[in-house]
């Protein structure tokens, strides 16, 4: 039952995924007095790129064409972990967050490869900026899901869901508003959003992601895009699961299944609302900056440890 | 009631957590107008505080100290130091000398130290060993940040958020001054802040700009 | 109602000279309501002296220490206020900066300092002491060039930051105070604090913490040493009556305040604590100020720097403590703000008569300037604790508490310090005395007025260095009883 329900869980997070997406810019559209798209023009684009030929560079290696299959890979691997229906999910260990950061460093490490493998210059730039980027957004990562989990005593993500679903409300701590705050920090340099990188932009000069991407097309293409998409919506479940987990079901009753799915959209519609609203209130940083944003998620995130200790 | 008295306890238990996130954030804002929203922030929390504090030991001058910190330093103070900065007519930019990154680590770094620096009173006093310490952050941030810009209104801003910071600890430690001397206390400050808004006005017109750092003419 | 009177005759005079269309009119009135609140003074004074203490409601209250503080401030303001007339010829004119305003903020300045001597709440003396900090800020810059506003913002800056911690202070007290059980609407009033105060011994350490933030808070407004910055910037650019204000009146306003709080501390947990923190600040105020004072070039900021240090000296009489200490650091305040206003006196007409203060560029005065370089001559020789004047008597007194104490160390330190003093004020003013006379423009006679000012001054110091009144003597006592 449970095992049907995780299963259940990670294919919704897989389908849903260009869905939240879709939402993320029609919002912006409509905060920017635009039309804008329709919600479903993601699925639309992926059938599209499914259709096409995948075009190689002729100097490019067996990396180029392996790099998105590692990536959509790592990135489902790592959307196994979150809980997003229930307080569990498909793969869970003794310390699967530091594994969920990781699968999604070698995924983004692979893409670095394809990227410099594929031989244009923009590629370059993008993968060393990436780089960078990812570098400095690691140790926040780890530091603020490392101080929820001393928090609450345990070393799994699903621990830490159950430890926070029983504390009420109004028992905000200090650990969890600080980490909330470096997390969220983190996952808007992780998935490629404004402030850190415009995942909309024209401008080859201020790409990150796009920029690694340049050289791909078709089915590959489709693979990297769904496996942004699956990112995006893997981050938001996992910082809904870990500080907003009110509503998901503790036991199995009826009544609790069908309320989860509802309540887990309206939480997810909440945070892509915040999201649209963050992209358009704020311009992209330019490229010296980006440590400074990540230096801030790393001081808040260290913050975040020490009060563990400070809050016997 | 009982709903009413548990988010009053909960808001008393959460304040603290609040606090420490608006001292951060006024470490790392980049213009003026943005540290006045998060100072005033700072102070609807307080009131909250207060509020809670009062609901929770049925004292009726509790409501008036709230009600007088909302109307002082909530809308009053934050109303006129906006004013003083759109009166200015320069950039708004808050000019430091530490990077905001490095204004917001020695931040984060102040904090454990206050908590240090309460420890052994929070166990004399029987206090929430929390608000005492974001009592404490509150004005070594606020002397930090009078220290660190180089702007004549952020040193003011510093000034208001030192004096916020004694306010919490008294407000935590005692069930608050006799009322008289509460009202006293913040027309004080209403009306040193006036003061020093109009000093920054002659500061812009005496010296054409309103950089305290190069106010070093007097020296010796 | 005998309180009332000296605190509303300012504040309703401040509004009868802003009121007034004229210079010559506001000088008028001003002078006229200078005279009433010295009445008014004076008849509280004597209250005071017959009835022993005097308390008005919950929040004024008068005893011995008052009384003498009054006195200080009745005799200094009349003579600030008989300088000022002669002074204003020479403002020059603003938006802020009439004659009107100046006498107005003077009378404001004068009811909050009142506020601060007539308190009888802890709290409501912290809000006055602020207040004075506010008004003078105003009084600081008045000038409004580039040095009077930057002098005044750091003076308005850090005597706030200041006096913030000073709150602090006063509210660990009256944490104290009502965790050993006092009542917590009497917890601010001096009276039962005094009264309480042996219960209070329990609380030791925050009563000790409270000291602490006092002495760092009230002590930035009486330019102790680490946090003295801000006194001679202020005192050098403001106008020189104010100077003379704020020298001899604000540092003892503030002042006043540190020894109500020392009263209660020692009597709460002993004044061992107190005192040595005291003796410590006075001891580095004197060494730092004297050393510093070597190398000014300014001579309103010289005079400055003497504040400090005998602000120091003061701060050693009281931690000495005892009869002798006590005695002299109380004549030693009294002495000194008739010894400064003097001195900022002879600057204002130096200022006057010569466009500058510097002291390089000024020579000769002795034989352009005649009584103005007597007055200057025996107020430097008083400053640095000469006899015959009064300076030497107290400076004596707390020497001796010294040796008594078997402070021994502390007095040669104390000895060394003033005659450092001694030797950059003597070189500085020989240089400004001797010399060929530069030319100068002539900017008219000395106003009958100034001179009787400064003679009133050299002569109030000649007398109590030579022989002290009883009267005198009687106020003194009747101060030191209340903090014993």
């Amino acid at each position: 039952m449970t095992y049907a329900l995780d299963v259940l869980q990670l294919l919704l997070l897989l389908a849903a995924a260009p869905l939240v997406r879709g939402v993320v810019s029609c919002l912006k559209a409509r905060l920017q007095n635009r039309h804008g798209a329709s919600v479903w023009r993601p699925y639309s684009e992926l059938r599209k790129l499914f259709s096409k030929e995948d075009l190689v560079p002729p100097t490019a290696s067996p990396v180029f064409r392996l790099a998105p299959v590692v990536l959509f890979a790592a990135t489902v691997a790592a959307a196994a972990f979150v809980p997003a229906l229930h307080g569990s999910a498909l793969l869970g260990a003794t310390g699967d967050f530091i594994l969920l950061a990781y699968l999604l460093a070698l995924g983004r490490f692979f893409l670095i490869l394809g990227a410099t493998d594929g031989g244009s210059p923009f590629g370059g730039m993008g993968a060393s900026r990436e780089a960078l980027v990812s570098t400095l957004a690691e140790a926040p990562l780890l530091l603020g899901l490392t101080a929820v989990a001393i928090a609450a005593h345990t070393a799994t993500i699903a621990g830490m869901v159950r430890w926070t679903l029983a504390q009420q409300f109004f028992h905000l701590s200090a650990v969890h508003a600080l980490a909330f705050a470096a997390l969220a920090l983190v996952a808007i340099a992780e998935t490629g959003r404004v402030p850190v990188d415009n995942p909309a932009t024209h401008l080859e000069l201020t790409m990150i992601h796009e920029a690694m991407v340049l050289e791909y097309s078709g089915p590959s293409l489709a693979w990297i895009e769904w496996a942004g998409a699956i990112k995006l919506s893997a981050m938001m479940a996992l910082l809904i699961a870990l500080f907003m987990p009110w509503g998901m079901p503790v036991s199995f009753s009826v009544a609790g299944l069908v309320v989860a799915p509802v309540v887990f959209a309206l939480k997810m519609a909440a945070v892509a609302a915040g999201l649209a609203l963050l992209e358009s209130g704020m311009a992209k940083l330019r490229m010296y900056l980006v440590p400074d944003f990540l230096g801030m998620a790393c001081a808040l995130s260290i913050l975040a440890v020490v009060f563990t200790a400070m809050m016997r | 009631m009982g709903l009413i008295s548990l988010a009053a306890a909960k808001t008393l238990a959460s304040s603290a957590a609040f606090l420490f996130i608006t001292v951060l954030l006024m470490a790392a804002a980049k213009r003026t107008a943005t540290c006045i929203a998060l100072f005033s922030a700072q102070c609807a929390i307080i009131t909250a505080q207060i509020l809670a504090t009062a609901y929770l030991h049925h004292s009726g001058e509790g409501f008036l100290v709230a009600i007088l910190v909302f109307a002082v330093k909530v809308v009053i103070i934050p109303y006129a130091l906006l004013r003083v900065v759109k009166g200015l007519k320069t950039a708004g930019e808050v000019e430091t000398s530490t990077t905001p990154v490095q204004s917001v680590y020695i931040t984060a770094a102040l904090i454990p130290l206050a908590f240090v620096v309460v420890r052994p009173y929070v166990r004399a006093l029987a206090v929430d060993g929390q608000l005492l310490a974001a009592a404490v952050a509150l004005v070594l941030s606020g002397a930090f940040l009078m220290v660190s810009r180089k702007k004549a209104l952020m040193q003011v801003i510093g000034l208001v958020v030192l004096e916020n910071g004694i306010f919490v600890a008294a407000i935590t430690t005692t069930s608050g001054m006799p009322l008289v001397i509460e009202i006293g206390i913040f027309f004080d400050l209403l009306i040193g802040v006036l003061l020093m808004g109009v000093f920054v006005f002659r500061i812009r017109d005496t010296f054409d700009h309103v950089d305290v750092s190069k106010l070093r003419q007097l020296r010796g | 109602m005998t309180l009332w009177i000296p605190l509303l005759v300012p504040l309703l005079g401040a509004f009868a000279v802003l009121a007034c269309r004229h210079a010559r009119v506001a000088v008028r009135v001003a002078l006229g309501v200078g005279a009433i609140e010295v009445a008014a003074l004076a008849n509280a004074v004597w209250a005071v002296h017959s009835a022993g203490v005097l308390q008005s409601g919950h929040y004024l209250r008068a005893d011995g220490l008052t009384a003498f503080f009054l006195i200080n401030i009745g005799l200094i303001f009349s003579l600030v206020l008989a300088y000022s007339v002669g002074y204003l010829r020479h403002i020059p004119h603003g938006r802020f900066s009439s004659a009107r305003w100046f006498f107005a903020l003077i009378f404001l300045l004068l009811f909050t300092m009142l506020g601060v001597y007539l308190s009888a709440n802890l709290g409501m003396m912290w809000i006055a002491v602020e207040t004075t900090t506010l008004v003078s800020a105003l009084l600081v810059g008045f000038y409004n060039t580039e040095g009077a506003v930057e002098a005044g913002w750091k003076y308005l800056i850090l005597c706030t930051v200041g006096i913030a911690f000073a709150l602090f202070g006063t509210i660990t007290l009256y944490l104290a105070a009502i965790r050993s059980g006092l009542p917590a609407d009497t917890a601010l009033d001096w009276t039962s604090l005094m009264n309480a105060a042996p219960q209070m011994s329990g609380a030791r350490e925050l009563i000790k913490l409270a000291f602490v933030f006092v002495a760092v808070g009230y002590g930035t407004k009486i330019g102790f040493v680490p946090m003295h910055s801000w006194l001679p910037d202020a005192h050098a650019e403001a106008p020189s009556p104010i100077s003379a204000m704020l020298s001899a009146v604000l540092l003892n306003c503030a002042l006043y305040a540190l020894l109500r709080f020392d009263a209660i501390t020692s009597r709460a947990i002993g004044s061992g604590f107190s005192h040595t923190l005291l003796l410590a600040l006075g001891t580095l105020s004197v060494v730092v100020a004297a050393f510093l004072m070597v190398v000014q070039r300014d001579l309103k900021r010289l005079l400055a720097y003497s504040s400090i240090e005998h602000m120091g000296i003061v701060a050693i009489g009281i931690g000495l403590g005892g009869p002798l200490g006590l005695y002299g650091a109380l004549l030693h305040t009294f002495n000194h703000s008739l010894a400064k206003a003097l001195l900022f006196f002879t600057a204002g007409h130096i200022r006057s008569k010569f466009g500058t203060l510097r002291m390089d560029r000024i020579r000769g005065m002795a034989r352009s300037l005649p009584w103005t370089s007597v007055a200057l001559v025996i107020g430097s020789l008083a400053v640095v604790g000469m006899p015959p004047f009064g300076l030497f008597v107290s400076e004596f007194v707390i020497l001796t508490a010294a040796f008594t104490q078997a402070h021994y160390l502390l007095a040669i330190v104390l000895l060394a310090a003033i005659s450092v003093v001694f030797g950059a004020m003597l070189q500085h003013f020989q240089g400004m005395l001797c010399g060929e006379p530069q030319s100068m423009g002539a900017r008219g006679k000395s106003l009958f007025a100034d001179v009787a000012v400064m003679t009133t001054c050299a002569a109030c110091l000649l007398l109590l260095g030579v022989r002290i009144p009883a009267v005198f003597t009687g106020f003194l006592h009747g101060a030191m009883a209340v903090l014993q």
